[in-house]
């Protein structure tokens, strides 16, 4: 009885199936020999089963389901276009050839400018610093006299 | 399901339009039928098929060919169908008993069961499984796909494919027991 139960449940699924191997299936075929309420059940699920889902026929698919998507394709490109199209425009504006020259000496220019700024900003300087060195020497009661109340350094203290 | 070429499936990811509509070719009658049967209703399929195909248009530019696209294909279809037929079981599903009330019974007594006949009685014996078990008998007994494949469709252990085989086929028995006895 056992035995006939676990037939049943390999015959309802990988028994009819072909998904048993070949031993496990003459096992099964030698029980069927000797068992007819196995051969009944094996019979019944043929027939009532497995026979009738096969025989099914595979409808043909409605014209119109193509026509839907390709309805839907296009709406959601028509929805989709303007956007990109301005991405497209940014895309096309950053990385076209033509503009990569303008783009180089544009760069070129700034770091030229920046680089000769600079130079004139410290030559004014240097000029500035000499300009009121030459004022104190010619001018020992200026500031920039060296005789200053306060020599700085302890060394400086002992030796002046 | 039809093979298709890398090379198609690359220019359909890259929107061309005839490519996909070669995709569509291939694999409309596998994607419509387990649909069908899977929701049980025609209108409701069209719209779950024409959903499939929206996914896989989006999708497609991501699709990265690990996997096969046939696997891809059943698994969107199934699941998308099983989703489907779970949100709109309640309001759709005709009872069993309605449906081979005395009436019908009556009608197909004296006549021979044509092909006809045999359709509507497959879709309402698979009406009475739910859509996880419908699914597995869809893609076995209809589709012919093997354990493995039903497996990697369905995400699911194949150990699961057998007990939902087994206990959608003791219901479907049990429910033809009940018809035959009906009808004599």
């Amino acid at each position: 009885m056992k035995k006939c139960d676990h037939v049943k449940d390999l015959i309802l699924t990988d028994y009819i199936d072909g998904q048993v191997d070949k031993n496990i299936a003459g096992e099964i075929e030698n029980h069927l020999l000797d068992c007819n309420d196995c051969r009944v059940f094996l019979k019944e699920v043929k027939s009532s089963v497995i026979f009738p889902l096969s025989q099914i026929q595979r409808l043909p698919v409605p014209a119109e389901l193509w026509d839907r998507i390709k309805q839907n394709i296009e709406d959601e490109n028509q929805a989709v276009s303007p956007l990109l199209e301005f991405f497209n425009k940014l895309k096309g504006l950053l990385l076209f050839p033509r503009m990569v020259p303008v783009f180089a000496s544009f760069i070129l220019m700034f770091v030229a400018g920046s680089v000769t700024l600079n130079t004139i900003q410290m030559q004014q300087a240097q000029a500035k610093d000499q300009g009121e060195y030459l004022v104190s020497l010619l001018n020992p009661t200026s500031t920039a006299s060296l005789d200053s109340s306060d020599p700085g350094t302890p060394i400086e203290h002992y030796f002046l | 399901m039809e093979d298709i070429s890398k090379d198609t499936l690359i220019r359909a990811s890259q929107g061309d339009i005839q490519a996909f509509e070669d995709v569509y070719k291939a694999s409309s009658s596998f994607v419509y039928n387990v649909a069908l049967r899977v929701v049980n209703n025609r209108e409701d399929a069209l719209e779950v098929a024409q959903e499939v195909f929206m996914i896989i248009h989006d999708k497609l530019k991501s699709f990265r060919f690990e996997s096969s696209f046939k696997t891809w294909v059943y698994r969107i279809t199934a699941n998308y169908a099983i989703n489907f037929a779970k949100k709109n079981s309640r309001a759709k599903t005709v009872p069993f008993e309605e449906s081979f009330g005395e009436g019908a019974v009556e009608s197909d007594a004296h006549a021979q069961m044509d092909q006809e006949d045999k359709s509507k009685l497959v879709e309402r014996l698979l009406g009475e499984l739910n859509p996880d078990q419908r699914a597995c008998v869809v893609l076995r007994d209809i589709q012919g796909l093997s354990y493995e494949e039903i497996a990697q469709t369905l995400s699911i252990n194949i150990n699961t494919v057998r007990s939902r085989l087994k206990r959608s086929r003791e219901k479907l028995m049990s429910l033809r027991k009940q018809v035959d006895y009906e009808k004599v």
